[in-house]
Protein backbone atom coordinates (compact mmCIF):
# COMPACT_ATOMS: atom_id res chain seq x y z
CA UNK A 1 0.00 0.00 0.00
CA UNK A 2 1.11 3.12 -1.02
CA UNK A 3 0.51 5.94 1.83
CA UNK A 4 3.29 8.62 0.82
CA UNK A 5 2.10 11.79 0.15
CA UNK A 6 4.09 12.94 -2.85
CA UNK A 7 6.38 15.99 -2.11
CA UNK A 8 4.92 19.25 -3.08
CA UNK A 9 6.81 20.54 -6.23
CA UNK A 10 8.64 24.12 -6.78
CA UNK A 11 6.82 26.84 -7.96
CA UNK A 12 9.19 27.14 -10.71
CA UNK A 13 8.60 23.73 -12.36
CA UNK A 14 5.10 24.33 -12.00
CA UNK A 15 3.27 24.92 -15.45
CA UNK A 16 -0.12 24.52 -14.56
CA UNK A 17 -3.39 22.65 -16.05
CA UNK A 18 -6.34 24.88 -17.03
CA UNK A 19 -5.89 28.51 -18.07
CA UNK A 20 -7.83 30.87 -19.34
CA UNK A 21 -6.85 33.53 -21.75
CA UNK A 22 -9.02 36.73 -21.77
CA UNK A 23 -8.95 39.13 -24.74
CA UNK A 24 -9.57 42.93 -23.17
CA UNK A 25 -10.04 44.14 -27.12
CA UNK A 26 -13.18 42.47 -27.48
CA UNK A 27 -14.60 42.89 -23.55
CA UNK A 28 -16.99 45.08 -23.45
CA UNK A 29 -17.90 44.82 -19.65
CA UNK A 30 -21.61 44.19 -19.96
CA UNK A 31 -20.99 42.15 -16.70
CA UNK A 32 -22.71 39.10 -17.96
CA UNK A 33 -19.85 37.43 -16.71
CA UNK A 34 -19.91 38.53 -13.52
CA UNK A 35 -24.10 37.21 -13.66
CA UNK A 36 -23.50 34.10 -14.72
CA UNK A 37 -20.41 33.16 -12.46
CA UNK A 38 -23.00 33.99 -9.38
CA UNK A 39 -25.75 31.72 -10.74
CA UNK A 40 -23.25 28.54 -11.45
CA UNK A 41 -21.72 29.12 -8.19
CA UNK A 42 -24.43 30.23 -5.53
CA UNK A 43 -23.03 33.36 -4.82
CA UNK A 44 -24.98 35.48 -2.23
CA UNK A 45 -26.28 38.51 -2.49
CA UNK A 46 -24.88 40.82 0.59
CA UNK A 47 -28.01 43.36 -0.14
CA UNK A 48 -26.51 47.04 0.17
CA UNK A 49 -25.60 47.61 3.61
CA UNK A 50 -23.17 45.24 3.45
CA UNK A 51 -21.82 46.44 -0.12
CA UNK A 52 -20.99 49.91 1.28
CA UNK A 53 -19.36 48.51 3.43
CA UNK A 54 -16.84 47.13 0.76
CA UNK A 55 -18.01 43.38 1.29
CA UNK A 56 -19.79 42.83 -2.03
CA UNK A 57 -19.16 39.15 -2.82
CA UNK A 58 -18.11 38.19 -6.53
CA UNK A 59 -15.90 35.52 -7.70
CA UNK A 60 -15.24 37.88 -11.26
CA UNK A 61 -15.34 41.60 -11.31
CA UNK A 62 -14.92 44.06 -14.20
CA UNK A 63 -12.19 46.52 -13.54
CA UNK A 64 -11.65 49.82 -15.61
CA UNK A 65 -8.85 52.57 -15.06
CA UNK A 66 -8.65 56.23 -16.00
CA UNK A 67 -5.44 56.51 -18.06
CA UNK A 68 -3.67 59.69 -18.55
CA UNK A 69 -3.50 63.55 -17.16
CA UNK A 70 -6.51 65.21 -17.14
CA UNK A 71 -7.89 66.11 -19.50
CA UNK A 72 -6.34 63.41 -21.96
CA UNK A 73 -7.76 60.94 -19.67
CA UNK A 74 -9.31 57.75 -20.92
CA UNK A 75 -10.67 54.81 -19.92
CA UNK A 76 -8.80 51.27 -20.02
CA UNK A 77 -11.09 48.33 -21.92
CA UNK A 78 -12.73 46.44 -19.31
CA UNK A 79 -10.53 43.99 -17.43
CA UNK A 80 -12.49 41.07 -15.99
CA UNK A 81 -10.55 39.69 -12.68
CA UNK A 82 -10.77 36.57 -10.67
CA UNK A 83 -8.76 34.06 -8.93
CA UNK A 84 -5.43 33.60 -10.98
CA UNK A 85 -4.99 30.15 -10.16
CA UNK A 86 -1.45 30.69 -9.23
CA UNK A 87 1.27 28.15 -9.81
CA UNK A 88 2.73 29.66 -6.60
CA UNK A 89 0.15 31.46 -4.64
CA UNK A 90 0.58 34.28 -2.07
CA UNK A 91 -2.59 33.12 -0.41
CA UNK A 92 -1.94 28.82 0.49
CA UNK A 93 1.06 29.50 2.62
CA UNK A 94 -0.90 31.77 5.29
CA UNK A 95 -3.67 30.03 5.72
CA UNK A 96 -2.95 28.37 9.89
CA UNK A 97 -5.90 25.81 8.98
CA UNK A 98 -4.51 24.41 5.88
CA UNK A 99 -7.63 25.17 4.20
CA UNK A 100 -6.32 26.61 0.96
CA UNK A 101 -4.41 23.76 -0.50
CA UNK A 102 -3.01 23.51 -3.90
CA UNK A 103 -4.47 20.87 -5.91
CA UNK A 104 -1.85 18.43 -7.16
CA UNK A 105 -4.18 16.45 -9.32
CA UNK A 106 -6.15 19.48 -10.95
CA UNK A 107 -3.23 22.18 -10.68
CA UNK A 108 -5.61 24.35 -8.99
CA UNK A 109 -5.85 26.44 -5.41
CA UNK A 110 -8.63 24.97 -3.70
CA UNK A 111 -10.68 26.51 -0.88
CA UNK A 112 -11.80 23.94 1.33
CA UNK A 113 -15.00 25.55 2.69
CA UNK A 114 -15.20 22.96 5.76
CA UNK A 115 -11.66 23.42 6.61
CA UNK A 116 -12.11 27.33 6.35
CA UNK A 117 -12.14 28.88 10.29
CA UNK A 118 -12.35 32.59 8.39
CA UNK A 119 -8.57 34.26 9.78
CA UNK A 120 -8.91 36.09 6.13
CA UNK A 121 -5.14 35.57 6.04
CA UNK A 122 -5.42 34.37 2.58
CA UNK A 123 -7.63 37.17 1.32
CA UNK A 124 -5.27 39.80 2.87
CA UNK A 125 -2.17 38.44 1.29
CA UNK A 126 -4.06 38.18 -2.17
CA UNK A 127 -2.48 40.61 -4.66
CA UNK A 128 -5.27 40.33 -7.17
CA UNK A 129 -7.89 40.93 -4.12
CA UNK A 130 -10.07 37.74 -5.47
CA UNK A 131 -11.44 36.36 -2.53
CA UNK A 132 -14.01 37.52 -0.65
CA UNK A 133 -15.72 36.81 2.90
CA UNK A 134 -19.02 35.64 4.10
CA UNK A 135 -19.44 37.93 6.86
CA UNK A 136 -23.45 37.01 7.50
CA UNK A 137 -25.48 33.55 6.42
CA UNK A 138 -27.19 36.14 3.66
CA UNK A 139 -30.71 34.68 3.37
CA UNK A 140 -32.28 33.91 0.33
CA UNK A 141 -35.72 34.60 -0.12
CA UNK A 142 -38.00 32.16 -1.78
CA UNK A 143 -38.06 30.64 -4.79
CA UNK A 144 -34.22 31.88 -4.88
CA UNK A 145 -33.12 29.00 -3.38
CA UNK A 146 -34.82 26.84 -6.04
CA UNK A 147 -32.04 28.13 -8.36
CA UNK A 148 -28.71 27.07 -6.24
CA UNK A 149 -26.18 24.79 -8.32
CA UNK A 150 -26.48 21.08 -6.43
CA UNK A 151 -22.80 20.97 -7.62
CA UNK A 152 -21.59 23.30 -5.68
CA UNK A 153 -21.76 23.64 -1.85
CA UNK A 154 -23.90 26.70 -0.10
CA UNK A 155 -21.30 28.73 1.87
CA UNK A 156 -21.58 29.81 5.50
CA UNK A 157 -21.14 32.94 7.56
CA UNK A 158 -17.09 32.98 8.28
CA UNK A 159 -16.05 31.11 5.15
CA UNK A 160 -14.09 32.42 2.39
CA UNK A 161 -14.60 31.67 -0.80
CA UNK A 162 -12.78 32.55 -4.15
CA UNK A 163 -13.04 31.57 -8.36
CA UNK A 164 -12.49 27.47 -8.30
CA UNK A 165 -12.51 27.97 -12.41
CA UNK A 166 -15.54 26.12 -12.06
CA UNK A 167 -14.23 22.76 -10.97
CA UNK A 168 -17.90 21.00 -10.76
CA UNK A 169 -17.53 21.46 -14.53
CA UNK A 170 -14.09 20.05 -14.64
CA UNK A 171 -15.19 17.25 -12.66
CA UNK A 172 -18.60 16.33 -14.76
CA UNK A 173 -16.64 16.59 -18.00
CA UNK A 174 -13.85 14.56 -16.75
CA UNK A 175 -16.63 12.14 -15.57
CA UNK A 176 -18.40 12.17 -18.65
CA UNK A 177 -15.59 11.29 -20.64
CA UNK A 178 -14.84 8.62 -18.67
CA UNK A 179 -18.14 7.06 -18.56
CA UNK A 180 -17.76 7.22 -22.18
CA UNK A 181 -14.21 5.62 -21.96
CA UNK A 182 -12.28 8.44 -23.83
CA UNK A 183 -9.81 11.76 -23.36
CA UNK A 184 -11.75 15.03 -22.49
CA UNK A 185 -11.70 17.00 -25.75
CA UNK A 186 -10.64 20.58 -25.59
CA UNK A 187 -13.66 23.09 -25.65
CA UNK A 188 -16.13 20.02 -24.49
CA UNK A 189 -16.87 22.09 -21.30
CA UNK A 190 -15.90 25.69 -20.55
CA UNK A 191 -16.53 27.95 -17.10
CA UNK A 192 -19.65 30.08 -16.39
CA UNK A 193 -18.49 33.02 -17.52
CA UNK A 194 -16.76 32.04 -20.52
CA UNK A 195 -20.13 30.35 -21.39
CA UNK A 196 -22.35 33.42 -20.94
CA UNK A 197 -19.66 35.83 -22.95
CA UNK A 198 -21.11 37.10 -25.51
CA UNK A 199 -17.83 38.98 -27.27
CA UNK A 200 -16.01 35.22 -26.50
CA UNK A 201 -13.26 37.64 -24.62
CA UNK A 202 -12.76 34.60 -22.32
CA UNK A 203 -11.50 31.27 -23.40
CA UNK A 204 -10.77 28.34 -21.30
CA UNK A 205 -8.84 25.40 -21.73
CA UNK A 206 -5.43 23.27 -20.64
CA UNK A 207 -2.65 25.30 -21.05
CA UNK A 208 -0.24 22.43 -20.61
CA UNK A 209 -1.29 21.10 -24.22
CA UNK A 210 0.37 22.75 -26.89
CA UNK A 211 -2.23 21.91 -29.37
CA UNK A 212 -5.38 23.19 -26.90
CA UNK A 213 -7.10 26.69 -28.51
CA UNK A 214 -5.64 28.59 -24.98
CA UNK A 215 -2.36 27.41 -26.09
CA UNK A 216 -2.97 28.44 -29.81
CA UNK A 217 -4.06 32.11 -29.25
CA UNK A 218 -1.16 32.23 -26.40
CA UNK A 219 1.24 31.86 -29.59
CA UNK A 220 -1.17 33.89 -31.97
CA UNK A 221 -1.70 36.81 -30.00
CA UNK A 222 2.15 36.84 -28.74
CA UNK A 223 2.22 39.41 -26.28
CA UNK A 224 0.14 37.80 -23.59
CA UNK A 225 0.17 39.43 -20.29
CA UNK A 226 -0.16 37.68 -16.71
CA UNK A 227 -0.71 40.43 -14.27
CA UNK A 228 1.72 40.77 -11.34
CA UNK A 229 4.13 38.07 -12.55
CA UNK A 230 6.95 39.77 -11.23
CA UNK A 231 5.80 38.62 -8.50
CA UNK A 232 6.37 35.30 -9.05
CA UNK A 233 3.28 33.99 -8.66
CA UNK A 234 2.39 31.94 -11.85
CA UNK A 235 -0.73 33.24 -12.86
CA UNK A 236 -2.77 30.99 -15.06
CA UNK A 237 -4.89 33.54 -16.58
CA UNK A 238 -3.44 35.59 -19.94
CA UNK A 239 -4.62 39.05 -20.86
CA UNK A 240 -4.21 40.40 -24.05
CA UNK A 241 -4.34 44.46 -25.17
CA UNK A 242 -4.31 46.36 -27.66
CA UNK A 243 -3.42 44.09 -30.46
CA UNK B 1 -23.74 22.43 56.02
CA UNK B 2 -22.38 19.94 53.60
CA UNK B 3 -22.20 17.49 56.98
CA UNK B 4 -25.77 17.45 56.83
CA UNK B 5 -26.62 16.91 53.83
CA UNK B 6 -24.29 14.03 53.54
CA UNK B 7 -25.77 12.56 57.02
CA UNK B 8 -29.37 12.94 55.57
CA UNK B 9 -28.56 11.12 52.40
CA UNK B 10 -27.07 8.31 54.65
CA UNK B 11 -29.86 7.17 56.20
CA UNK B 12 -32.44 4.95 54.13
CA UNK B 13 -34.50 7.36 53.11
CA UNK B 14 -31.68 9.27 51.59
CA UNK B 15 -29.96 6.34 49.88
CA UNK B 16 -33.46 5.58 48.27
CA UNK B 17 -33.16 8.90 46.64
CA UNK B 18 -30.01 8.45 45.42
CA UNK B 19 -30.95 5.17 44.03
CA UNK B 20 -33.88 6.77 42.43
CA UNK B 21 -32.02 9.59 40.98
CA UNK B 22 -29.38 7.35 39.95
CA UNK B 23 -32.12 4.97 38.42
CA UNK B 24 -33.73 7.67 36.17
CA UNK B 25 -30.37 9.24 34.82
CA UNK B 26 -29.37 5.97 33.57
CA UNK B 27 -32.62 5.10 32.06
CA UNK B 28 -33.31 8.32 30.48
CA UNK B 29 -29.36 7.54 28.99
CA UNK B 30 -30.74 4.03 27.99
CA UNK B 31 -33.74 5.63 26.35
CA UNK B 32 -31.41 8.66 24.31
CA UNK B 33 -29.29 5.55 23.14
CA UNK B 34 -32.26 3.54 21.87
CA UNK B 35 -33.74 6.26 20.14
CA UNK B 36 -30.40 6.63 18.16
CA UNK B 37 -30.50 3.09 17.26
CA UNK B 38 -34.19 3.03 15.27
CA UNK B 39 -34.55 3.09 11.63
CA UNK B 40 -35.84 6.34 10.72
CA UNK B 41 -39.72 6.29 10.20
CA UNK B 42 -40.39 5.75 6.52
CA UNK B 43 -44.04 6.54 5.00
CA UNK B 44 -44.04 3.00 3.75
CA UNK B 45 -42.46 0.11 5.86
CA UNK B 46 -40.56 -0.93 2.38
CA UNK B 47 -38.97 -4.44 2.68
CA UNK B 48 -35.51 -4.47 1.01
CA UNK B 49 -34.86 -8.24 2.34
CA UNK B 50 -37.89 -9.73 0.50
CA UNK B 51 -37.59 -7.54 -2.46
CA UNK B 52 -33.83 -8.19 -3.00
CA UNK B 53 -35.09 -11.70 -2.15
CA UNK B 54 -36.86 -12.13 -5.25
CA UNK B 55 -33.67 -11.20 -7.33
CA UNK B 56 -34.82 -7.93 -8.18
CA UNK B 57 -31.59 -6.12 -9.54
CA UNK B 58 -30.38 -3.22 -6.63
CA UNK B 59 -30.11 -1.15 -10.62
CA UNK B 60 -33.65 -1.75 -11.81
CA UNK B 61 -34.47 -0.03 -8.69
CA UNK B 62 -31.70 3.01 -8.35
CA UNK B 63 -30.36 2.76 -11.89
CA UNK B 64 -29.00 6.52 -11.45
CA UNK B 65 -25.94 4.36 -9.44
CA UNK B 66 -24.56 3.13 -12.66
CA UNK B 67 -25.29 6.46 -14.69
CA UNK B 68 -24.32 9.50 -12.09
CA UNK B 69 -23.78 10.90 -8.96
CA UNK B 70 -26.90 9.87 -7.50
CA UNK B 71 -28.19 6.51 -7.08
CA UNK B 72 -31.86 7.73 -6.91
CA UNK B 73 -35.15 6.22 -5.37
CA UNK B 74 -37.65 4.72 -7.72
CA UNK B 75 -41.20 6.35 -8.03
CA UNK B 76 -44.13 4.61 -7.13
CA UNK B 77 -44.94 4.55 -10.52
CA UNK B 78 -42.39 1.77 -11.09
CA UNK B 79 -43.53 -0.17 -7.81
CA UNK B 80 -47.05 -0.01 -8.96
CA UNK B 81 -45.42 -1.75 -12.60
CA UNK B 82 -45.43 -5.17 -10.15
CA UNK B 83 -47.73 -4.42 -7.36
CA UNK B 84 -50.52 -3.36 -9.18
CA UNK B 85 -50.62 -7.21 -10.71
CA UNK B 86 -49.94 -8.15 -6.82
CA UNK B 87 -53.25 -9.52 -4.94
CA UNK B 88 -51.82 -8.58 -2.03
CA UNK B 89 -51.85 -5.05 -2.83
CA UNK B 90 -55.09 -5.05 -2.39
CA UNK B 91 -55.17 -6.08 1.03
CA UNK B 92 -51.96 -5.18 3.03
CA UNK B 93 -52.11 -2.45 5.15
CA UNK B 94 -48.52 -2.12 4.48
CA UNK B 95 -49.09 -1.33 0.81
CA UNK B 96 -52.42 0.83 1.43
CA UNK B 97 -49.90 3.96 1.37
CA UNK B 98 -48.69 3.12 -2.17
CA UNK B 99 -52.08 2.40 -3.31
CA UNK B 100 -53.34 5.94 -2.23
CA UNK B 101 -49.86 7.55 -3.55
CA UNK B 102 -50.92 6.37 -7.08
CA UNK B 103 -54.68 6.83 -7.07
CA UNK B 104 -53.57 10.94 -5.72
CA UNK B 105 -50.63 10.93 -7.94
CA UNK B 106 -48.40 12.58 -4.86
CA UNK B 107 -44.98 11.41 -4.67
CA UNK B 108 -44.14 9.04 -1.60
CA UNK B 109 -41.87 11.25 0.64
CA UNK B 110 -38.67 9.15 1.45
CA UNK B 111 -36.80 9.91 4.40
CA UNK B 112 -33.29 9.87 3.12
CA UNK B 113 -30.89 7.79 5.13
CA UNK B 114 -27.38 7.22 3.16
CA UNK B 115 -26.11 10.97 3.37
CA UNK B 116 -22.99 12.83 3.25
CA UNK B 117 -23.00 16.69 4.26
CA UNK B 118 -23.35 19.01 1.42
CA UNK B 119 -19.70 20.44 1.29
CA UNK B 120 -19.26 16.71 -0.04
CA UNK B 121 -19.63 15.62 -3.45
CA UNK B 122 -19.88 11.59 -3.83
CA UNK B 123 -20.77 10.22 -7.33
CA UNK B 124 -21.77 6.78 -7.32
CA UNK B 125 -21.12 6.50 -11.24
CA UNK B 126 -16.97 6.55 -10.44
CA UNK B 127 -17.68 3.91 -7.94
CA UNK B 128 -19.68 1.82 -9.80
CA UNK B 129 -17.86 1.58 -12.83
CA UNK B 130 -14.68 0.98 -11.18
CA UNK B 131 -16.21 -2.11 -9.90
CA UNK B 132 -17.29 -1.55 -6.14
CA UNK B 133 -20.25 -3.12 -4.98
CA UNK B 134 -23.01 -1.73 -2.95
CA UNK B 135 -22.45 -4.31 -0.38
CA UNK B 136 -19.17 -2.78 0.24
CA UNK B 137 -20.49 0.63 1.33
CA UNK B 138 -24.59 -0.03 2.02
CA UNK B 139 -24.13 -3.41 3.81
CA UNK B 140 -25.97 -6.73 2.89
CA UNK B 141 -29.04 -5.10 1.75
CA UNK B 142 -30.79 -8.82 1.66
CA UNK B 143 -31.10 -8.58 5.67
CA UNK B 144 -32.85 -5.60 6.28
CA UNK B 145 -36.46 -4.02 6.04
CA UNK B 146 -35.91 -0.84 6.05
CA UNK B 147 -32.97 0.90 4.13
CA UNK B 148 -30.33 2.07 7.34
CA UNK B 149 -26.83 3.00 7.81
CA UNK B 150 -24.46 0.01 8.45
CA UNK B 151 -21.64 2.75 8.65
CA UNK B 152 -20.55 6.20 9.06
CA UNK B 153 -19.53 7.88 5.41
CA UNK B 154 -16.50 9.74 7.28
CA UNK B 155 -13.72 10.88 5.60
CA UNK B 156 -11.34 8.46 6.76
CA UNK B 157 -13.47 5.56 5.46
CA UNK B 158 -13.34 7.22 2.26
CA UNK B 159 -9.72 7.92 2.14
CA UNK B 160 -8.78 4.46 3.60
CA UNK B 161 -10.26 2.72 0.70
CA UNK B 162 -9.23 5.41 -1.72
CA UNK B 163 -5.76 4.72 -0.52
CA UNK B 164 -6.18 1.09 -1.27
CA UNK B 165 -7.46 1.52 -4.57
CA UNK B 166 -4.87 3.88 -5.57
CA UNK B 167 -2.34 1.22 -5.05
CA UNK B 168 0.79 1.71 -6.33
CA UNK B 169 -0.22 4.31 -8.60
CA UNK B 170 0.80 7.45 -7.60
CA UNK B 171 -0.97 9.60 -10.12
CA UNK B 172 -4.55 7.78 -9.17
CA UNK B 173 -3.16 8.55 -5.31
CA UNK B 174 -2.82 11.95 -5.99
CA UNK B 175 -6.58 12.08 -7.54
CA UNK B 176 -8.37 10.26 -4.89
CA UNK B 177 -6.82 11.87 -1.96
CA UNK B 178 -7.12 15.45 -3.60
CA UNK B 179 -9.33 17.66 -1.38
CA UNK B 180 -10.76 19.25 -4.81
CA UNK B 181 -12.00 15.60 -5.19
CA UNK B 182 -14.66 15.44 -3.11
CA UNK B 183 -14.53 19.04 -1.64
CA UNK B 184 -15.84 22.38 -3.71
C1 LIG C 1 -38.00 -2.77 -5.51
C2 LIG C 1 -37.14 -1.66 -5.60
C3 LIG C 1 -35.80 -1.66 -4.86
C4 LIG C 1 -34.77 -2.56 -4.97
C5 LIG C 1 -34.69 -3.81 -5.83
C6 LIG C 1 -33.70 -2.07 -4.15
N1 LIG C 1 -34.11 -0.92 -3.51
FE1 LIG C 1 -33.00 0.22 -2.29
N2 LIG C 1 -34.59 1.45 -1.93
C7 LIG C 1 -35.83 1.32 -2.52
C8 LIG C 1 -36.74 2.26 -1.92
C9 LIG C 1 -38.21 2.45 -2.27
C10 LIG C 1 -35.99 2.99 -0.95
C11 LIG C 1 -36.50 4.11 -0.02
C12 LIG C 1 -37.06 3.52 1.27
C13 LIG C 1 -36.05 3.33 2.34
O1 LIG C 1 -35.15 4.15 2.49
O2 LIG C 1 -36.19 2.33 3.08
C14 LIG C 1 -34.65 2.44 -0.99
C15 LIG C 1 -33.60 2.89 -0.21
C16 LIG C 1 -32.31 2.43 -0.32
C17 LIG C 1 -31.18 2.98 0.40
C18 LIG C 1 -31.25 4.13 1.38
C19 LIG C 1 -31.30 5.42 0.62
C20 LIG C 1 -31.68 6.60 1.44
O3 LIG C 1 -30.80 7.38 1.78
O4 LIG C 1 -32.89 6.72 1.72
C21 LIG C 1 -30.08 2.28 0.03
C22 LIG C 1 -28.67 2.51 0.51
C23 LIG C 1 -30.51 1.28 -0.90
N3 LIG C 1 -31.86 1.40 -1.09
C24 LIG C 1 -29.67 0.34 -1.48
C25 LIG C 1 -30.11 -0.72 -2.22
C26 LIG C 1 -29.26 -1.81 -2.65
C27 LIG C 1 -27.78 -1.92 -2.34
C28 LIG C 1 -30.04 -2.67 -3.34
C29 LIG C 1 -29.65 -4.01 -3.98
C30 LIG C 1 -29.15 -5.01 -3.07
C31 LIG C 1 -31.38 -2.12 -3.38
N4 LIG C 1 -31.38 -0.95 -2.68
C32 LIG C 1 -32.47 -2.68 -4.02
C33 LIG C 1 -36.17 0.42 -3.52
C34 LIG C 1 -35.39 -0.64 -3.93
C1 LIG D 1 -40.39 -6.68 -9.39
C2 LIG D 1 -41.67 -6.49 -8.81
C3 LIG D 1 -41.82 -5.55 -7.60
C4 LIG D 1 -41.48 -4.23 -7.55
C5 LIG D 1 -40.83 -3.35 -8.63
C6 LIG D 1 -41.87 -3.77 -6.25
N1 LIG D 1 -42.40 -4.81 -5.51
FE1 LIG D 1 -43.06 -4.70 -3.59
N2 LIG D 1 -43.40 -6.70 -3.58
C7 LIG D 1 -43.30 -7.51 -4.70
C8 LIG D 1 -43.72 -8.85 -4.32
C9 LIG D 1 -43.77 -10.06 -5.25
C10 LIG D 1 -44.07 -8.79 -2.94
C11 LIG D 1 -44.54 -9.93 -2.06
C12 LIG D 1 -46.03 -10.03 -2.07
C13 LIG D 1 -46.49 -11.18 -1.20
O1 LIG D 1 -45.93 -11.36 -0.14
O2 LIG D 1 -47.43 -11.82 -1.64
C14 LIG D 1 -43.86 -7.42 -2.51
C15 LIG D 1 -44.09 -6.99 -1.22
C16 LIG D 1 -44.06 -5.66 -0.86
C17 LIG D 1 -44.40 -5.14 0.45
C18 LIG D 1 -44.82 -5.97 1.65
C19 LIG D 1 -46.29 -6.18 1.65
C20 LIG D 1 -46.74 -7.01 2.83
O3 LIG D 1 -47.89 -6.83 3.24
O4 LIG D 1 -45.96 -7.85 3.29
C21 LIG D 1 -44.25 -3.79 0.42
C22 LIG D 1 -44.51 -2.82 1.57
C23 LIG D 1 -43.82 -3.44 -0.92
N3 LIG D 1 -43.72 -4.61 -1.64
C24 LIG D 1 -43.58 -2.14 -1.33
C25 LIG D 1 -43.03 -1.84 -2.57
C26 LIG D 1 -42.66 -0.50 -2.96
C27 LIG D 1 -42.85 0.75 -2.11
C28 LIG D 1 -42.14 -0.59 -4.20
C29 LIG D 1 -41.55 0.52 -5.03
C30 LIG D 1 -40.34 1.13 -4.53
C31 LIG D 1 -42.18 -1.99 -4.60
N4 LIG D 1 -42.72 -2.70 -3.58
C32 LIG D 1 -41.73 -2.48 -5.81
C33 LIG D 1 -42.84 -7.15 -5.96
C34 LIG D 1 -42.38 -5.91 -6.32
C1 LIG E 1 -18.09 3.71 -2.49
C2 LIG E 1 -19.21 3.50 -1.68
C3 LIG E 1 -20.59 3.30 -2.32
C4 LIG E 1 -20.95 2.34 -3.24
C5 LIG E 1 -20.09 1.27 -3.90
C6 LIG E 1 -22.37 2.53 -3.47
N1 LIG E 1 -22.82 3.58 -2.71
FE1 LIG E 1 -24.74 4.26 -2.61
N2 LIG E 1 -24.14 5.80 -1.41
C7 LIG E 1 -22.84 6.01 -0.97
C8 LIG E 1 -22.78 7.30 -0.31
C9 LIG E 1 -21.52 7.91 0.30
C10 LIG E 1 -24.07 7.86 -0.36
C11 LIG E 1 -24.52 9.22 0.14
C12 LIG E 1 -24.49 10.14 -1.09
C13 LIG E 1 -24.97 11.55 -0.88
O1 LIG E 1 -25.45 11.90 0.19
O2 LIG E 1 -24.83 12.32 -1.84
C14 LIG E 1 -24.92 6.88 -1.05
C15 LIG E 1 -26.28 7.04 -1.29
C16 LIG E 1 -27.08 6.08 -1.88
C17 LIG E 1 -28.54 6.17 -2.04
C18 LIG E 1 -29.44 7.28 -1.54
C19 LIG E 1 -29.17 8.64 -2.09
C20 LIG E 1 -29.02 8.73 -3.60
O3 LIG E 1 -27.88 8.78 -4.05
O4 LIG E 1 -30.01 8.73 -4.33
C21 LIG E 1 -28.95 5.05 -2.69
C22 LIG E 1 -30.38 4.70 -3.09
C23 LIG E 1 -27.77 4.25 -2.97
N3 LIG E 1 -26.66 4.91 -2.45
C24 LIG E 1 -27.78 3.04 -3.64
C25 LIG E 1 -26.64 2.39 -4.08
C26 LIG E 1 -26.64 1.24 -4.96
C27 LIG E 1 -27.89 0.60 -5.53
C28 LIG E 1 -25.34 0.88 -5.15
C29 LIG E 1 -24.78 -0.24 -6.03
C30 LIG E 1 -25.08 -0.17 -7.43
C31 LIG E 1 -24.51 1.80 -4.38
N4 LIG E 1 -25.33 2.69 -3.75
C32 LIG E 1 -23.14 1.73 -4.31
C33 LIG E 1 -21.78 5.16 -1.13
C34 LIG E 1 -21.76 4.08 -2.00
C1 LIG F 1 -14.94 0.76 -1.07
C2 LIG F 1 -13.96 1.68 -1.55
C3 LIG F 1 -14.31 3.17 -1.67
C4 LIG F 1 -14.94 3.94 -0.74
C5 LIG F 1 -15.45 3.55 0.63
C6 LIG F 1 -15.02 5.27 -1.32
N1 LIG F 1 -14.46 5.27 -2.57
FE1 LIG F 1 -14.45 6.86 -3.85
N2 LIG F 1 -13.52 5.72 -5.25
C7 LIG F 1 -13.20 4.38 -5.11
C8 LIG F 1 -12.68 3.88 -6.37
C9 LIG F 1 -12.19 2.48 -6.63
C10 LIG F 1 -12.73 4.98 -7.28
C11 LIG F 1 -12.40 4.98 -8.77
C12 LIG F 1 -10.99 5.23 -9.10
C13 LIG F 1 -10.85 5.18 -10.60
O1 LIG F 1 -11.39 6.06 -11.26
O2 LIG F 1 -10.24 4.26 -11.06
C14 LIG F 1 -13.28 6.11 -6.55
C15 LIG F 1 -13.48 7.36 -7.12
C16 LIG F 1 -14.07 8.44 -6.46
C17 LIG F 1 -14.36 9.72 -7.06
C18 LIG F 1 -14.13 10.10 -8.51
C19 LIG F 1 -12.71 10.46 -8.76
C20 LIG F 1 -12.53 10.70 -10.24
O3 LIG F 1 -11.70 10.02 -10.82
O4 LIG F 1 -13.20 11.58 -10.77
C21 LIG F 1 -14.92 10.49 -6.09
C22 LIG F 1 -15.41 11.93 -6.23
C23 LIG F 1 -15.00 9.71 -4.89
N3 LIG F 1 -14.46 8.46 -5.15
C24 LIG F 1 -15.52 10.16 -3.70
C25 LIG F 1 -15.70 9.35 -2.58
C26 LIG F 1 -16.29 9.81 -1.34
C27 LIG F 1 -16.79 11.22 -1.07
C28 LIG F 1 -16.32 8.74 -0.51
C29 LIG F 1 -16.83 8.69 0.92
C30 LIG F 1 -18.16 9.14 1.20
C31 LIG F 1 -15.74 7.61 -1.21
N4 LIG F 1 -15.37 8.03 -2.46
C32 LIG F 1 -15.60 6.35 -0.67
C33 LIG F 1 -13.35 3.61 -3.98
C34 LIG F 1 -14.00 4.01 -2.82
C1 LIG G 1 -12.55 10.90 -0.78
C2 LIG G 1 -13.22 12.10 -0.49
C3 LIG G 1 -12.57 13.17 0.40
C4 LIG G 1 -11.35 13.78 0.22
C5 LIG G 1 -10.31 13.51 -0.87
C6 LIG G 1 -11.24 14.76 1.26
N1 LIG G 1 -12.35 14.72 2.05
FE1 LIG G 1 -12.74 15.90 3.66
N2 LIG G 1 -14.49 14.92 4.02
C7 LIG G 1 -14.99 13.90 3.24
C8 LIG G 1 -16.24 13.44 3.81
C9 LIG G 1 -17.14 12.32 3.26
C10 LIG G 1 -16.48 14.24 4.96
C11 LIG G 1 -17.70 14.20 5.88
C12 LIG G 1 -17.39 13.50 7.15
C13 LIG G 1 -18.55 13.37 8.08
O1 LIG G 1 -19.68 13.61 7.71
O2 LIG G 1 -18.27 13.02 9.22
C14 LIG G 1 -15.35 15.15 5.06
C15 LIG G 1 -15.18 16.08 6.09
C16 LIG G 1 -14.14 16.98 6.16
C17 LIG G 1 -13.95 17.93 7.23
C18 LIG G 1 -14.82 18.03 8.46
C19 LIG G 1 -15.86 19.06 8.30
C20 LIG G 1 -16.86 19.04 9.40
O3 LIG G 1 -17.41 20.10 9.64
O4 LIG G 1 -17.11 17.98 9.98
C21 LIG G 1 -12.84 18.66 6.94
C22 LIG G 1 -12.24 19.79 7.75
C23 LIG G 1 -12.31 18.15 5.69
N3 LIG G 1 -13.12 17.13 5.24
C24 LIG G 1 -11.17 18.64 5.06
C25 LIG G 1 -10.54 18.02 4.00
C26 LIG G 1 -9.27 18.45 3.45
C27 LIG G 1 -8.45 19.64 3.94
C28 LIG G 1 -8.97 17.59 2.43
C29 LIG G 1 -7.72 17.56 1.53
C30 LIG G 1 -6.49 17.32 2.21
C31 LIG G 1 -10.07 16.64 2.34
N4 LIG G 1 -11.01 16.93 3.30
C32 LIG G 1 -10.14 15.61 1.40
C33 LIG G 1 -14.42 13.38 2.08
C34 LIG G 1 -13.19 13.74 1.57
Amino acid sequence: MNSKIPEIKLSEEQTGKWGMVIDQDICTGCQACVAACAMENNLSFVGEVDAGYGRSMHWIRIERFWEGEYPEVKMTPGQPMMCQQCGSAPCEPVCPAFATVHSQAEQLNLQVYNRCVGTRYCANNCPYQVRSFNWRDYVRPEPLPNQLNPDVTVRRMGVMEKCTFCIQRIHKAEDKAKSEGRELTDGEFTTACAQACPANAITFGRIDQPESLVSQLIRKHGHGVKHLEELGTLPSVTYFKGG
Amino acid sequence: MFKRLFDWLRQPLGLIAVGIVLLTVFSLAAYGIFLTQQSSAQPIQFPHRTHVGFGIQCLYCHPGAARGPSAGIPSQAKCWGCHQQIAKTQTSALLAPLKQAVESGTPIQWVPVAMVPDFVQFNHRAHVAAGQNCEDCHGDMTLVTIAENPQVFNMGWCLDCHRKAAGEDEAKLLKLADCGTCHY
